[in-house]
């Protein structure tokens, strides 16, 4: 067995003159967590977009599990395993909490009546005790996060996208949502989008920067965060 | 005790029908009913789903047209010719909205009204088959055990069992998995794709359940009032039937029979003002639009819930 989770090649995505991605090869290990950085722009949303479905990349091929998953239709490729978040919360607001839950079920194949159970689980699991008939649009921020999360890990995906999980959260609950992300590494492979560092620092095995549509480094949090290129981006370069 | 306000809307026509004992009322009623099977089956794609079908009336004609082919030219029972005419409608609705189903909100709508637009002038243009804008009279009763037409209170009463049976369909498909899926697909449809849900596979079940529920109004209305013509089947059937579910309150089992109950009578209760009739619609649709957009039975809920 192949001992790469997700392995997208030479992927380039344009929006008529603009190159959003151009040849970016990103692969991760099981049991990696994968981590992105890179300026405002830079492309890391519209490659999570490419991996997860939601657009179709021009060129490149995405193998998930050693299986092609690249310009199939979404729901296909969400039911080869890939569950994502998004930067702003996607969740049902009108609809109930445990209904959230359960509608990441949908999709794939039924569990007949251990379904509540299994959502209660995915709740307990991402440390969610709100009222399961609670209106899922009147909880606050971290809660609907955590939500968000339990209603991807209902599906038991091979990879869980996170784009900015921590975004708008305050520095405890930025703490707490490190371990939650920690902790689920044994369930499935993680990949994360983030701008904050030490969210990166703190749970990848490495980095990849991509600056400008490309790849511009790809090495443990460590290495990266010395390496000069990297520093100008987020520093600035000193002449500015 | 939802199930007791259904069950009172329903009973509604069928006391007129037995307390009245007047024949124009009995048959108001009727209509009533009839109105009331399409408003729900619209609701399963409007309230539910979030589709607005403006081809609704069309899909309707085309069962009513090939139910009263099949009864007056071939001899069928109207038992048989119903099923086989709401199959096709259902059939033809799908193939002509195959290229729609993928389109969002506002856009399919507008896609409807071209395709209403089309079966119109196909109802029109083809009179070998409908007899074009005169249409086809003397369309006979459904017939009964005793091979002769179902009298009026009776005939009311097979109705009002066509009305149960679907919003009884209709509440449990609500329930299963097929159901919820549509709800998500209603409240978020690119999220539901993300989840792993094949939206257009979904929505076409939908629409197909749908259709076939406007097929079975068809055949019945045509059979009932004994007359068919493209005019029963155009795009103000379809907005007309479109405003009852919204005005009653759409994503529930009650608010489309209420405004079906409200709105169907008014053209023959004002058979001699048609204008006031325009003129009420009119009126109906900006004051839904505005300050019920949940419809009279959404606000109730909505009254009951604050309290």
């Amino acid at each position: 067995m192949n001992d790469l989770l997700l392995e997208a090649t030479d992927i380039s995505k344009a929006f008529g003159g603009l190159k959003a991605l151009s040849n970016v090869n990103v692969s991760q290990r099981r049991g990696e967590l994968l981590g992105m950085i890179g300026p405002n722009g830079s492309g890391k949303s519209t490659f999570v977009n490419v991996i997860s479905g939601t657009l179709k990349p021009d060129s490149g091929e995405i193998l998930l599990d050693g299986a092609n998953i690249a310009r199939r239709p979404q729901h296909v490729v969400a039911r080869a395993g890939i569950a994502r978040t998004f930067q702003a919360v996607k969740i049902f607001d009108k609809l109930t909490v445990l209904e959230n839950v359960l509608a990441g079920a949908l999709g794939h194949s039924s569990m007949g009546t251990k379904e509540v159970d299994e959502a209660r689980e995915a709740l307990a699991r991402v440390g969610l005790t709100a009222d399961l008939e609670q209106r899922a649009g009147a909880l606050g921020l971290y809660d609907r996060r955590r939500l968000e999360f339990a209603s991807r890990l209902i599906s038991r995906p091979k990879l869980l996208m996170l784009d900015e999980p921590v975004g708008g959260l305050n520095p405890e609950e930025i703490r707490a949502m490190i371990g939650l992300i920690q902790s689920l590494r044994e369930e499935c492979g993680i990949f994360i989008i983030e701008h904050t560092m030490k969210v990166i620092t703190s749970l990848a095995d490495r980095v990849v920067v991509l600056v400008n549509g490309k790849k511009l480094v790809d090495d443990s949090p460590q290495t990266v965060l010395r390496h000069r290129e990297v520093i100008d981006i987020y520093l600035g370069t000193g002449d500015a | 005790m939802r199930i007791l306000v259904i069950a009172m809307v329903i009973a509604t026509p069928l006391v007129a029908i037995f307390g009245l004992r007047n024949d124009f009322l009995v048959f108001i009623a009727g209509i009533a009913l009839i109105h009331m099977l399409w408003a729900s089956g619209l609701n399963l794609l409007y309230g539910f789903t979030g589709l607005i079908p403006l081809t609704y009336a069309g899909i309707a004609g085309i069962s009513a047209y090939m139910t009263v082919h099949l009864v007056m030219r071939l001899g069928l029972s109207f038992w048989l010719a119903l099923p086989i005419g709401s199959a096709a409608a259902a059939l033809v609705g799908l193939l002509l909205s195959l290229p729609a189903i993928r389109l969002r909100g506002f856009y399919f709508a507008l896609s409807g009204m071209v395709i209403q637009s089309a079966f119109t002038i196909a109802f029109v243009y083809f009179p070998a088959y409908t007899n074009g804008d005169t249409g086809i009279a003397s369309v006979p009763r459904p017939t009964g055990f005793d091979g002769g037409a179902i009298p009026s209170p009776y005939m009311e009463c097979v109705l009002a069992l066509f009305v149960i049976a679907a919003v009884a369909g209709i509440g449990l498909t609500m329930r299963s998995r097929f159901g919820r899926t549509l709800i998500t697909i209603r409240e978020d449809e690119d999220l539901a794709r993300a989840l792993g849900i094949n939206v257009t596979l979904n929505r076409t079940a939908a629409f197909i359940i749908s259709s076939f529920i406007a097929g079975l109004g068809g055949g019945l209305y045509a059979h009932y009032i004994g007359f068919a013509s493209p005019r029963a089947f155009d795009v103000l059937i379809s907005l007309n039937l479109w405003l009852m579910v919204a005005m009653g309150g759409r994503g529930t089992l009650v608010g489309p029979l209420l405004g079906a109950l409200l709105l169907a009578p008014l053209p023959y209760l004002l058979v001699q003002y048609t204008w006031v009739k325009d003129v009420i619609y009119g009126v109906a649709i900006v004051l839904v639009t505005l300050f019920l957009p949940q419809g009279i039975y959404g606000f109730v809920l909505k009254r009951k819930a604050r309290t």
